[in-house]
């Protein structure tokens, strides 16, 4: 029984969809519909078997009564309509499907009959008068009885989409209710409605919707037939908004009385294609009354709209240029349909009228000045070459030719395919002397510069097109080409694609400019129309003009696409081109911050691998970094009832070994240039963990900002070589002292607590001059200087543990430089990189350093607060100091000092680690400020920090 | 003076735990033949303190004249030239360094330096030697290349060239160059040697030193004597005199590294592996090295693991540390085998406890 009411459904999805359609078409061309007498002919056949099935449908559908009451008049052109609209052979399929309950072997001879009929008959003329009175017939019966029928039409039509074709579209729907805008995001449901429920009408969307994202809305709409556009206008139907109303958008709408529409109110109108419940009929009965009352208004322009949403393959109009079109089908679109006068050219109109009048004055302005070379001089505003700009696929050639043509000029085009180097000839007739072989020939056979002048009747034109893709084959091009310019007796039209290309800057100079403008996307639409029309395509118009936007106003490739896709089916809607250009769309560059978001969205399941991978590889090795920092943070949707977290936990153990896989084949690939793995590694790095774990983000710590966190590993592996290279330094440093020469491992791991425990303690537990005494002499008997002693400190601190350096009086870690540096005169220098040894790098850069000392001067103050608090504390002890030492002496102290450290900071900086970066600017200030008592304190903490 | 480096032996005859090992060098040098050495075995052993003194023995005092010299080189690498920054460490007759330092570039370190001076004839032929020692640290952190590239030069330049390698495993040393040498192993000093290096040493800076205590520094150590020896005097400068209920502070690294086992075991949730992560990187930056870390964590956990896991997570370990070896960034396996652990943990726990 469920078979039945499906395929009763269907049957009248479609008739309702067919219905506006031969009442319109009918008035342009009365010879389309159907006579009457031959419907009468096959009525009794298609009656009788339509009132069977009705009665079969009645039991199920009791809404469906008065369809019984109909008046046989209008049942039969309904049938007739219905039967016209569905080919043969699908007929056959749905009877199949009813076979059990139904005659077959009857059904099915009656079924065909009458469109063979029909078909015949379409040729035969009619009176004019039958399609008149049938649609007064119709638009009579519409509001009063047969509303039901609409209505029922559109019911049935409902169920049969949303039930089978839409439900899973509508689960995608749901799925994107993840992210959190708009307040009850992905909690209602949303409807599905006829493909045509919103044919004609326009909306614009204000503020947040309840439920939807905006896209989703918009998406929705289009999707039934319905336009969007952006700011109010008097041609706005709705204004779509639920809260905040109060915007600009709503107060013009108020002022053009534009009607308001909440989310809900979408959802019921959409609905209201929906079966048969008693308050959406009214709505729909409105629509349809709607698209009558601008039918008979306009009935060109409402034939093309009501034609479009109706969408489905009816009337014997386009059937007619199908069969055309396959004769000449090798040709094409781009070539076929390519403007055939200047007005077909879509948009830049002006444009095409300024090459027009530049070419068409080409000859008095140019050649005849030529003859009294006084006058030249005058216009100088006119220039003899033009230079046509604009992205591809927007008409420059195509213009250029076709104005060329119009105005009896022969064209001679140039084009990336044709050499254009300098050319080696002495010829100096004409521009082709010094062009192109291409021309160069042309020229020997007396076609261009020497007619050109002499015979006016036949006028050349050259068209160099594509220059900016003048390239290393055609070696001064460029030059060659303006000095052809001014020598040149014919117009010469430039075609390029980008402007501002440092290869054109010179001759540009030379050229009027004319930039094309890419078409809006209704023109693009508007003829796309045409196009599709003499293709026997159907297509709506919402869907070219998508179309038109996905391709980012490329006629040409917009063209192809169409194209293609009429290769496969002749109707075409929305949700087609959307997933046709879903993956054409995407040349745009992604940043990795997108490409890993869209990996680890909630539904990146459904992406294709494909997509995968070219998100993966937007950037190689940015992405795995990305993805490495943050798949953590995503409560996989694989785990779903995941308790305690088990699941996710696995999977995040498999997606860590993955990650880990993704490294080892890196390494494969940068050692060993293996670069044909880098999909593999773009997989295992990427895809795999992304595929595992994508789901919902969470935050891990409170405070964090719910988004990816940039990799960490580029910091912490620039932290990381700048203490390696500290921990040489360090390493370096004890060797030379020759007491002893443990490993840079052994060093660190065992060393270290030792060293610093010696250099330290004695601070802690023994009176000031004392420990100084001491730790200088352990400093000195490694050779370990004040840098090694911050590395040494710098190493040992952990998160989380206490500062190794924490209960050392300031007073005594200042007196410990002090002395320090007092020893140095008298030390005996061991250090390796603190003899100045030709060959050496570390001293030529501290040579260089110094030099450099003034100019720090300027980074300065701001940043204060990224100083340490032991700076205060270290200030208030240099204050002490002052009080013992002379202040000239601490002066020059002071001075040597900052110089030292900055040495120190910018030998860092030098051995090329990221991180020391931010120290320059604490030490800098400390030189800016060297005469001040804080000066030292600002070193001090500057070095402590490093 | 750390006591480590006061008390180090300087010829072969102090030396009192490798003894054997020392006589029959002694012997190898003062038959005036020395073949190419290979030194091996885990930290801390005294295989440098061997080749030093070996070194002295064969040269002299000239051998502890040493010049740090911190030299970039310019080598030509095919089509580019590249710089390599490399310290070494010479004296008249020697020349020691870590060409591993020099990362995957330690081919052309091995390739142009090192056969730069294996070839040349030390000037001073004066000398009781016709040849010139070169002290190659780290040799099994070299690269397969440049291991090979090693072994022509050992044979080429052996007339006037002996090679000194020191390493800590020798299975990560290819074949061909170990046979090219005589290996020696220096076995770590069992805790009976470490007593007793102990006791020589506090007898000779007249500490008290309770025997037991002694013999925990020792078994603490892991049968390290350098760090035996510097663990001693960080608890003398703690505290003096000893009691031999002293607790031994732990090293910096080792604390923490139990810190994050705990905090492994106590939860095992994304949260707690991010939190992991942070704790792994600091160490990281801390330079210590992420086999270390491996290692000393796994040694953490089974400390607190129940019997029938630990086979499974030693697997684990092991698996991922290869794996770490084969890779470059460090961090991906140790967190790998962290939520490895994790998932593997918890899987137990609910199956146990539910």
């Amino acid at each position: 029984m469920s078979d039945i009411r499906k395929w009763f459904m269907k049957s009248h999805d479609k008739n309702n969809a067919s219905e506006s359609k031969p009442t319109n078409q009918a008035k342009p061309s009365p010879a389309k519909p159907q006579p009457p007498k031959p419907v009468d002919g096959g009525q009794d056949s298609t009656g009788k078997r339509k009132t069977s099935k009705h009665v079969a449908a009645d039991k199920n559908k009791k809404d469906e009564k008065e369809a019984q009451e109909l008046p046989a008049k209008r049942k039969n052109t309904k049938d007739s309509e219905d039967l016209q609209k569905r080919l043969p052979k699908k007929i056959h399929l749905d009877d199949d499907d009813d076979e059990s309950d139904l005659l077959p072997s009857k059904r099915k001879s009656v079924d065909t009959t009458p469109i063979k009929k029909l078909n015949s008959e379409s040729g035969r003329e009619i009176p004019l008068k039958s399609p008149d009175l049938e649609k007064s017939d119709e638009d009579d019966a519409l509001p009063i009885k047969s509303g039901g029928r609409g209505r029922g039409g559109r019911g049935a039509s409902a169920p049969s989409s949303s039930g089978r074709g839409r439900g899973g579209g509508r689960g995608g729907f749901m799925n994107f209710g993840e992210r959190k805008d708009p307040p009850h995001k992905g909690e209602k449901e949303v409807p599905e409605g006829a493909p045509d429920c919103l044919a004609g009408l326009t909306f614009v969307i204000s503020g947040t919707l309840d439920s939807l994202e905006r896209e989703e809305a918009e998406d929705l709409i289009k999707r039934h037939g319905g336009g969007v556009t952006g700011s109010v206008s008097k041609k706005t139907n709705y204004l779509l908004c639920d809260e905040d109303i109060g915007g600009r958008k709503s107060s013009k709408a108020k002022e053009l009385g534009t009607q308001f529409l909440t989310e809900d109110g979408l959802f019921d109108m959409i609905r209201a294609s929906k079966p048969a419940k008693a308050p959406p009929q009214e709505e729909s009965k409105k629509l349809v009354n709607k698209f009558v009352a601008i039918q008979s208004k306009s009935p060109q322009k409402a034939g093309v709209k009501v034609s479009q949403p109706s969408g489905s393959g009816s009337a014997s109009a386009p059937v007619k240029p199908k069969t055309e079109s396959s004769v000449q089908s090798s040709l094409m679109w781009t070539e076929k349909y390519r403007p055939k006068v200047p007005n077909d050219i879509i948009g830049n109109q002006s444009l095409v009228k300024q090459l027009h009048d530049w070419l068409a004055h080409w000859n008095e302005q140019f050649l005849d000045t030529g003859k009294k070379k006084g006058k030249k001089q005058s216009d100088t505003g006119s220039k003899k070459a033009v230079l046509l700009s604009g992205t591809p696929g927007i008409g420059k050639t195509t213009s250029a030719k076709l104005v060329c043509k119009m105005l009896g000029f022969l064209a001679i085009e140039v084009n990336a395919s044709d050499s254009r180097g300098k050319a080696d000839s002495k010829i100096v007739k004409g521009i082709s002397g010094s062009n192109a072989n291409s021309i160069k020939e042309l020229v020997n056979n007396e076609s261009l510069g020497a007619q050109a002048d002499r015979v006016k009747d036949s006028k050349t034109v050259l068209i160099m097109d594509e220059v900016d893709g003048m390239s290393a084959g055609d070696r001064g091009g460029i030059a060659d080409l303006i000095a052809s310019i001014k020598i040149s007796k014919i117009p010469i039209i430039c075609i390029c694609n980008d402007r501002y290309s440092q290869k054109l800057k010179s001759l540009v100079n030379y050229c009027l400019l004319l930039n094309f403008r890419k078409p809006t996307k209704q023109q693009m639409a508007k003829r796309l129309m045409q196009v599709a029309k003499a293709e026997g395509l159907q297509v709506n118009e919402i869907a070219l003009e998508e179309l038109a936007e996905r391709v980012h106003g490329d006629m040409r490739m917009a063209l192809n696409q169409l194209h293609y896709m009429s290769l496969s089916k002749s109707v075409i809607d929305y949700d087609d081109i959307r997933q046709r250009l879903l993956s054409s769309s995407k040349d745009e560059d992604i940043s990795p911050f997108t490409a890993v978001d869209k990996l680890f969205s909630f539904n990146a399941g459904k992406l294709k691998m494909d997509e995968r991978i070219n998100l993966g590889m937007s950037d190689p090795d940015l992405v795995p970094l990305l993805i490495q920092e943050n798949y953590i943070n995503y409560r996989p949707s694989l785990a779903s009832k995941d308790d305690n977290d088990m699941k996710r936990m696995k999977l995040i153990a498999r997606a860590a070994e993955s990650i880990a896989d993704g490294d080892i084949v890196n390494v494969q690939i940068r050692r060993y240039r293996q670069w044909q793995l880098s999909q593999a590694s773009t997989l295992a790095s990427s895809i795999i963990p992304a595929s595992l774990l994508h789901g919902q983000r969470e935050i891990l710590e409170p405070g964090e900002r719910n988004y990816n966190r940039f990799g960490g590993w580029l910091g912490k592996n620039s932290t990381m070589g700048k203490n390696f290279r500290l921990l040489e330094d360090l390493q370096v440093h004890i060797l030379s002292s020759r007491e002893s020469s443990p490993g840079r491992g052994s060093l660190r791991l065992d060393y270290l607590k030792p060293l610093l425990q010696q250099l330290t303690e004695p601070l802690r537990a023994l009176p000031k001059d004392e420990a100084v005494q001491k730790v200088v002499e352990f400093m000195n008997t490694y050779s370990i200087s004040q840098e090694d002693f911050d590395t040494i400190v710098e190493l040992s601190k952990f998160k989380g543990h206490p500062n190794p350096l924490d209960g050392i009086v300031p007073a005594v870690k200042s007196s410990l430089t002090k002395a320090y540096k007092e020893q140095s005169k008298s030390r005996m220098v061991r250090a390796a990189d603190l003899v100045t040894v030709p060959g050496m790098k570390k001293p030529v850069k501290k040579r260089i350093a110094a030099i450099l000392e003034p100019s720090d001067e300027g980074l300065e103050q701001g940043e204060g607060n990224a100083l340490e608090e032991s700076e205060e504390e270290n200030s208030s002890d240099t204050e002490e100091l002052e009080g013992t030492t002379t202040g000239e002496k601490l002066q020059s102290e002071l001075l040597s000092l900052n110089s030292k450290a900055m040495q120190v900071e910018l030998d860092l900086k030098g051995t090329g680690s990221s991180s020391a970066k931010k120290k320059p600017v604490g030490r800098g200030r400390g030189g800016a400020a060297s005469a001040g008592k804080g000066s030292q304190a600002s070193r001090g903490g500057a070095k402590r920090k490093r | 003076m750390l006591w480590v480096d006061k008390y180090r032996p300087k010829t072969l005859d102090q030396i009192t735990v490798h003894e054997d090992v020392a006589q029959n060098l002694k012997k190898l040098v003062t038959e005036q033949d020395c073949p190419h050495l290979l030194f091996y075995g885990p930290p801390g052993a005294g295989k440098k303190t061997l080749i030093m003194a070996l070194l002295r023995q064969m040269f002299g005092n000239s051998a502890e004249k040493v010049k740090v010299e911190n030299r970039t080189w310019k080598v030509d690498a095919g089509s580019r030239s590249i710089d390599i920054e490399l310290t070494t460490l010479a004296s008249a007759n020697h020349i020691e360094m870590s060409p591993s330092d020099a990362g995957f570039q330690d081919r052309y370190v091995v390739q142009e330096i090192i056969k730069e001076m294996a070839k040349n004839r030390p000037i001073d032929t004066k000398g009781k030697k016709g040849f010139k020692v070169l002290l190659l640290n780290e040799v099994d952190k070299l690269s397969r290349e440049a291991q090979h590239s090693l072994r022509r030069t050992m044979e080429k330049y052996s007339a006037y060239c002996r090679l000194i390698l020191c390493c800590n495993s020798s299975s990560r040393v290819i074949e061909a160059i170990r046979s090219r040498c005589l290996n020696v192993r220096i076995n770590a000093p069992n805790e009976e040697q470490i007593v007793r290096a102990l006791d020589f040493i506090s007898k000779k800076e007249d500490l008290q030193l309770p025997s037991g205590f002694a013999a925990r520094i020792a078994e603490k150590s892991n049968r390290n004597l350098r760090r035996a020896i510097l663990s001693l005097e960080t608890c003398r400068v703690q505290q003096y005199p000893f009691s031999s209920k002293q607790t031994i502070p732990p090293m910096d690294w080792e604390e923490y590294i139990s810190e994050i086992a705990s905090d492994i075991m106590k939860e095992q949730s994304p949260k707690r592996l991010f939190q992991v992560r942070g704790k792994l990187y600091e160490l990281l930056i801390n330079c210590i090295p992420p086999e270390i870390i491996l290692k000393r964590l796994l040694y953490e956990l089974l400390k607190k693991l129940d019997a029938e896991l630990k086979l499974e997570v030693c697997h684990w370990a092991a698996y991922y540390e290869h794996r770490m070896r084969l890779g470059q960034k460090a961090i991906f396996h140790l967190e790998a085998f962290v939520a490895k652990f994790m998932s593997v943990y918890k899987a137990f726990l609910i199956a146990t406890f539910g």
